[in-house]
């Protein structure tokens, strides 16, 4: 098993009476791309402020490549680098400058540094442009220059989709493989799309309300059950009619598909079912939303 | 690069920096012009009612004269021009965001906050070096040198600083402005580390600054009873060494006086910053 280097133990946060982070434990590996789920308001953002000591805990520890965070910030600091919420620069500034300005406050960093990494993220031709001309995705593409800029051994990325459009998420995607690949650099991702964990994450973490609800292997943990399947299917009154008189499927919603919750081994079998009922079948696919994941998994923890 | 390098850097590549610079010129070109053009009358209202009782000989209006009246702008909108600038040093980059990056950096936040300080203190000097020599060779060129003459309003005694005294005592009136000034400067920093927007400490500090010369100056029993305990109090000191003989051991009360609070609002600045939760 591959080192720990970043491990959090009973990490709590609490603001007034509302716990925003509780009795968190993180195990994120040397190496990995480790995704980091939740919905809006679950509680990373503060997770992450914490880990990178923008926040106090109220109770519990962050350790870093083996340090308490606390007594060795300095030093953990200079091989960490991220992007807390959303990347955030110096708009009067070119993005040339901002990365001189903020790589400086690492170590000094070199013209040939800079320029590598705004080629690494398609931005070398517009080193010398204002960040204020910049569109959203160009500054979260300058977020990922500035967080690779001094090399570090852990990137931490907070929603760094957000508000991108298909292409823009596809590249930064592609980034964050790119450096883990090639750099051998720890990604630890925060966001609210199970898709994107999905695609480039190797462990995760789920978070709701400010507790863990699961972490492990994604491969793991997304099999457990994809349960939840989305049919499209005509006429659509005749499919649902036979649906819902085999009982072993569940009709759970109806709308631009139907959705079934079904045994998972079983999908093949009610497609099949389906065609030799004289019913054309489109579309037959696993339900991969948030929502679905979460209550997959809530449900099985209660049966449990 | 030095974390102070690289806030007299950021501080120094916004053109809002400047504003206090431009302000600075166009004032006192055209309060030097104007005084210039209507030098007759001006040098009659200099001498108030001097000119009934002393036979006047010379240029009553020259560079010294025309730079400790225009030094006056130091109680009005120079502190503005101050503060525009301090208040903006930590909340800005709170607004920005580029304050989360700073702090999640090695650079300790005791650092950070003793850089960003310091930066403030250069501007202010460098806006105040500007305005002294603007002040004094702009006056030069239009009105030469000669002897300081101060006529003190509601005091029975004219100041004449001899020519060559002049030129050492306003530049050391213009180093006691910077002192003045980084007063306000800190509160405004001070001001800065508590919220995250701009506007409210500079206009937040701007109303200390007037709600306490109001305060200093109100002839009530109470109200001087405060004046000790009052800033504004001491901002006067660079007229202090305008005068002949200077009151060195009240110019060094002031300064300490002036230092003291400077020390106060960047200790409490400093707690604030290194204690804050950043949520924003």
């Amino acid at each position: 098993m591959s080192e720990t280097i970043l491990m959090t133990e009973g990490l709590s946060k609490r603001f007034g009476n509302r716990w925003a982070v509780k009795d968190l434990n993180l195990d994120v590996r040397a190496g990995e791309i480790f995704g980091f789920l939740g919905p809006n308001g679950a509680g990373k953002s503060t997770t992450i402020r914490m880990i990178l000591t923008l926040l106090l805990p109220t109770s519990g520890s962050v350790k870093l490549f083996g340090k308490e965070i606390r007594r060795a910030r300095a030093e953990i600091l200079s091989r960490v680098c991220g992007i807390v919420e959303k990347p955030d620069f110096y708009l009067f500034l070119s993005a040339y400058k901002n990365l001189e300005l903020l790589g400086s406050l690492s170590r000094k960093v070199t013209r040939d540094e800079i320029f590598e990494a705004l080629e690494i993220v398609g931005l070398k031709a517009r080193a010398g442009d204002k960040v204020k001309t910049f569109s959203h995705g160009m500054k979260q593409r300058l977020g990922i220059a500035q967080a690779i800029l001094t090399r570090p051994d852990l990137v931490i990325l907070d929603e760094p989709t957000s508000g991108l459009d298909p292409q823009g998420m596809k590249e930064v995607r592609e980034l964050i493989l790119r450096l883990s690949r090639e750099h051998g650099t720890t990604v630890f991702l925060s966001s609210h799309l199970l898709t994107e964990v999905e695609a480039v994450a190797q462990r995760m973490a789920v978070l709701n309300h400010g507790s863990l609800i699961a972490q492990g292997a994604v491969s793991e943990l997304m099999n457990d059950g994809s349960s939840y399947f989305t049919i499209s299917a005509s006429p659509v009154d005749k499919a649902l009619e036979m649906l819902r008189n085999v009982d072993w499927v569940e009709v759970v919603a109806t709308g631009n598909g139907i959705d079934v919750r079904i045994d998972s081994r079983r999908a093949a079998e009610l497609n099949r079912l389906l065609v030799t009922s004289g019913i054309d079948v489109s579309a037959f696919a696993a339900k991969r939303t948030l929502e679905d994941y979460f209550l997959k998994i809530t449900e099985g923890a209660s049966e449990a | 690069m030095s974390l102070f390098a690289i806030e007299i850097e950021k501080t120094y590549l916004r053109w809002r920096t400047y504003i206090g610079f431009a302000v600075i010129l166009v004032a006192v070109i055209l309060l030097e012009v104007i005084i210039k053009l209507n030098e007759p009358q001006m040098a009659r209202a200099f001498s108030g009612g001097l000119s009934a009782d002393f036979i006047i000989s010379g240029h009553i209006l020259n560079a010294w004269v025309i730079t400790a009246f225009v030094m006056n702008s130091l109680y009005i909108h120079v502190p503005f021009l101050i503060a525009l600038v301090a208040g903006d040093m930590v909340s800005s980059e709170a607004t920005s965001g580029t304050l989360r990056f700073m702090l999640i950096r090695p650079p300790s936040r005791s650092k950070i906050i003793s850089a960003k300080f310091l930066a403030m203190l250069f501007y202010t000097a460098t806006l105040i070096i500007f305005f002294g020599i603007l002040c004094v060779g702009i006056g030069l060129m239009l009105f030469g040198g000669g002897e300081l003459i101060k006529v003190q309003p509601g005091m029975p005694h004219i100041v004449v600083l001899p020519a060559r005294l002049a030129a050492s005592q306003t530049g050391l009136a213009f180093i006691a402005a910077i002192i003045s000034m980084s007063v306000v400067g800190a509160l405004a920093f001070l001001f800065s580390t508590l919220v995250d927007n701009s506007i409210g400490p500079i206009i937040g500090s701007i109303a200390v600054v007037i709600i306490s010369f109001i305060l200093g100056n109100l002839p009530f029993e109470f109200t001087e009873s405060l004046r000790p305990y009052l800033f504004t109090t001491y901002m006067g000191i660079w007229q202090l060494l305008l005068d002949n003989p200077v009151d060195w051991p009240m110019v060094l009360k002031y300064a300490l006086a002036l230092l003291g609070y400077d020390t106060v609002f960047f200790m409490v600045a400093y707690y604030v910053f290194v204690r804050k939760d950043i949520k924003s």
